[in-house]
């Protein structure tokens, strides 16, 4: 019998002299990486907890309502559809990126790696740019999880499937259209608060009391005293009407825009064409002409975002 | 080295100026930077940090210019995919594996995603981490966490590798294995580095060529031998008897003089050597030693204070 035998040499250090990718390349990098932190992949077990946790939480309700539209069929008033949506994960959305959002840049700069990051063949704008569009990317797919969910379970329980998508076709790019507007909203506030602390928990906490601070806050400012009355029309119908004085008077239409998770919201019920839920803070905002909610909407976009970028602009290590 | 960049400097900077404020950072530098070992001397606040900014493209000059193999890095960033840069403070991730981390400072740097990680396996090895890669950081010793910041600095195979204070930190042991580990990757991996420490110790045992700074200003730059060579100053070492010696060299016309536990005199010719022998035994003193004296880095400091 031959006796195997090996040798291993160490040919020390070689050089590299295959290809080398440029500046997207990097940025590509940087937006898998960020993307893979806020899915908690690499990483231990507690870090995938809370983004997939979130993720079923996001999609939990489409489960409930297609389990409702096998009972009841898809296109019954009782069964909440694509237009429905957003409202009903809306506050998980918020929750979901005051908490995770922080993670793409805080541990970065706390850590120091940014430092490292900023020698490398990108800019400063690169660096944001990615991380932003990480959580964007992972916004999303949140987002639009739950109504692919919901259109592919009202699918397969309505009679016909192809008449129903004949008559709800639209629901498609409206729905996509307004989860980009929700997942830009969800993104951008989160990411600008977190640019201004080295705590995760501190952006968190600001983030979440904007939110949920702002809700009674712009309830206060536009609660309202109202006389019930009732009369009859020339039909011989009894309408019941109502008259309210607003506490803050004629601003209280202006005050009904600082319950600003709600930002988002409005626009997507602009774009589907619903009605609001019908409480003193919507019927205000129906008050206004269109385009001031979605000036609102821009602001609170527009304005977070210059905020994150400027900052990271004039970062150096 | 030799290469695409055998001949030509790899840093180069012309009237360099860098001004915060009112404060004056770098005035009219001018540095050239060749292959091999090339060490920023200089105390804190020289403007060492600041240099090494301006190189790697993170500030833009006042006045002047910074190249970067024949590149303004501040005008161009894609340069810095031929460069490394290991920071002075704390700059690694905790939650990860050595082995992941990088792997994605590679890519960053432009390396495609397969070759990036054999390369993070190599490095890894070559700076001693072979066994540990898949820990996460956080577990790392001050040392090991060293050697990963400067694998992250070389897993791209740079040209160049910016070093600002590696040693920082480290204990006699560490100091030491880290020291190697430079003078090895300059020497057998045929990177050219540039460190930076106010530590002469470290730039003296590694460094080819020396630049040094203080104020914002270059004050020398040469090779460490040049700054190291024998002086024309002899030095002599008795057990005891010093002023006696002293005494014996006056009356034979020597100009001596006690300098802490030495007596130094300047060298003047061959003969002078019987003479100093003649001194001793006329002082009845016991020599220990007998030799010119070697230039110290410490020197240019003292030159300049003075």
């Amino acid at each position: 019998m031959t006796e195997a035998r090996g040798e291993i040499f160490d040919i020390g250090y070689q050089h590299y002299d295959g290809p080398r990718n440029g500046r997207l390349h990097a940025v590509w990098s940087l937006w898998m990486n960020g993307f893979r932190t806020t899915l908690g992949l690499g990483r231990g077990t507690l870090a995938k907890l809370l983004p997939f946790g979130m993720l079923i939480a996001t999609v939990a309700p489409a489960v409930g309502v297609v389990l409702l539209a096998t009972i009841f069929g898809p296109e019954e008033d009782i069964i909440p559809s694509h237009e429905d949506y957003y409202g009903l994960i809306s506050i998980l959305l918020l929750l979901f990126s005051a908490i995770v959002a922080p993670e793409l840049i805080i541990p970065d700069r706390r850590s120091g790696v940014i430092n490292l990051y900023l020698v490398r063949p990108i800019t400063a704008i690169d660096y944001v740019a990615a991380r932003w569009a990480s959580f964007l990317g992972l916004s999303l797919i949140l987002v639009y999880s739950g109504q692919v969910l919901l259109l592919i379970g009202f699918l397969l329980t309505a009679g016909d499937p192809v008449d129903y998508l004949r008559d709800n076709w639209l629901d498609i790019p409206k729905f996509l259209a307004a989860g980009a507007l929700v997942a830009l909203f969800v993104t951008t506030i989160p990411l600008a608060v977190s640019s201004f602390t080295t705590r995760r928990t501190y952006a968190a906490a600001v983030v979440i009391a904007v939110f949920v601070i702002s809700v009674p806050v712009a309830g206060m400012l536009t609660s309202s005293d109202c006389e019930f009355s009732e009369r009859t029309t020339s039909e011989g119908a009894n309408v019941q009407t109502s008259r309210c004085e607003y506490v803050t008077g004629d601003a209280a239409k202006w005050f009904a825009l600082l319950d600003v998770g709600r930002a988002p919201i409005i626009l997507s019920n602009m774009i589907f064409d619903a009605e609001g839920t019908g409480d003193p803070v919507w019927r205000l905002i129906d008050a206004h002409h269109p385009s001031i909610p979605i000036l609102w909407y821009a602001l609170l976009v527009l304005g977070p975002g210059a905020l994150l970028f400027l900052r990271y602009r004039r970062m150096t290590i | 080295m030799t290469g695409p960049t055998a001949g030509r400097p790899l840093l180069q900077s012309n009237s360099l100026t860098k001004r915060y404020g009112d404060t004056l950072a770098l005035d009219s530098v001018d540095i050239q930077v060749f292959d091999g070992i090339t060490g920023l001397l200089g105390p804190n606040g020289a403007g060492k940090s600041t240099a090494m900014k301006l190189f790697l493209g993170l500030l833009s000059p006042t006045s002047g210019t910074a190249e970067v193999l024949g590149e303004k890095p501040y005008e161009n960033v894609e340069v810095r995919a031929r460069l490394g840069y290991m920071p002075e403070h704390d700059c690694l991730p905790d939650a990860i594996t050595a082995s992941e981390f990088l792997g994605h400072m590679a890519q960053m740097s432009g390396i495609p995603a397969v070759a990036a990680r054999t390369r993070a396996a190599d490095i890894l090895r070559h700076v001693g981490l072979d066994e540990e890669r898949y820990r996460h950081i956080k577990e790392y010793s001050t040392g090991m966490k060293q050697r990963v910041k400067l694998a992250q600095a070389l897993v791209h195979d740079p040209v160049m590798v910016l070093l600002d204070e590696p040693t920082a930190g480290l204990d006699p042991g560490g100091r030491e294995e880290m020291l190697q580990l430079i003078r090895r990757t300059g020497r057998e991996f045929g990177i050219s580095i540039m460190l930076s420490s106010h530590l002469m110790g470290d730039v003296e045992s590694t460094c080819d060529r020396i630049i040094v700074i203080e104020g914002g200003k270059i004050i020398e730059q040469g090779t460490v031998s040049q700054f190291t060579q024998e002086t024309e100053t002899l030095v002599i070492d008795v057990d005891d008897r010093r002023d006696e010696v002293v005494a014996a060299l006056q009356g034979r016309g020597i100009e001596a003089a006690i300098d802490g536990l030495s007596i130094v005199v300047q060298r003047q010719s061959e003969e002078q050597f019987d003479d100093i022998r003649d001194a001793i035994v006329e002082a009845d003193a016991r020599l220990r030693r007998l030799a010119p004296s070697r230039g110290q880095i410490s020197d240019i400091f003292r030159r300049t204070s003075a």
